[in-house]
């Protein structure tokens, strides 16, 4: 179950099923790591969980907020698209309009910038995951 | 949190992703060793634009 992840030794890449390539890829986009863990992929799924979790966390702590496409600034779709790789708790937050709106006081905080960076990075690094997810799925990657 | 603090702690949070998904470190140790170069070339650059940036007045 922990193959070569652990042994510190080079896996050889294995491809599997294209059902099996797409449910790790749907995974890895509903929550960050999971469609490494769909892989077996044990190890690396649960370091790319927490990190991107933490960082998303953090990015919250740090009074950062989500983006939501407007017509009038284009600039938020770009902003929203890194966002939404998080997956499945940016649809959450943007269904219940959770670190949507953003107040006066939260913007003057010193942090502010920083957590929408730690917010935007995390979704990044998650569409990143994913397409690690993949390469190991079609066997290019072990 | 300060500016510093904040940059550490991205440094450390991207250099472990990065690690972890790299292709061309294939082994374990492999990957600590390019995930310790990343976050030293995080905070390194960090420090370095911060001290290029510090006298200018905006």
């Amino acid at each position: 179950m922990f193959n070569t992840e652990t042994s510190g030794e080079a896996a050889i890449p294995t491809p599997v099923s294209t059902g099996r390539t797409a449910f790790a890829c749907i995974s890895a986009l509903i929550l960050p790591g999971l469609g490494h863990l769909v892989l077996g992929k044990w190890v690396r799924g649960v370091v790319i969980g927490v990190v991107i979790s933490a960082m998303f966390i953090f990015g919250f702590m740090m009074e950062g907020h989500l983006y939501r496409p407007e017509k009038s600034e284009w600039l938020t779709w770009f902003f929203s698209f890194l966002n939404a790789g998080m997956g499945l708790p940016y649809l959450i937050c943007l269904a219940a309009d959770w670190g949507i709106q953003v107040q006066p006081e939260q913007a003057a905080k010193v942090t502010f910038e920083y957590g929408n960076t730690f917010l935007c990075v995390a979704g990044a690094l998650n569409m990143l995951a994913t397409m690690d997810a993949y390469d190991i799925a079609i066997g290019r990657k072990a | 949190m300060t500016h510093f603090s904040a940059m550490v702690l991205f440094s450390l949070l991207v250099s472990v992703a990065f690690a972890a998904l790299s292709s061309d470190h294939r082994t374990t140790q492999e990957r600590v060793k390019y995930g310790a170069k990343v976050f030293a070339y995080f905070v390194g650059f960090g420090l370095l634009l911060a001290w290029i940036f510090y006298p200018l007045p905006f």
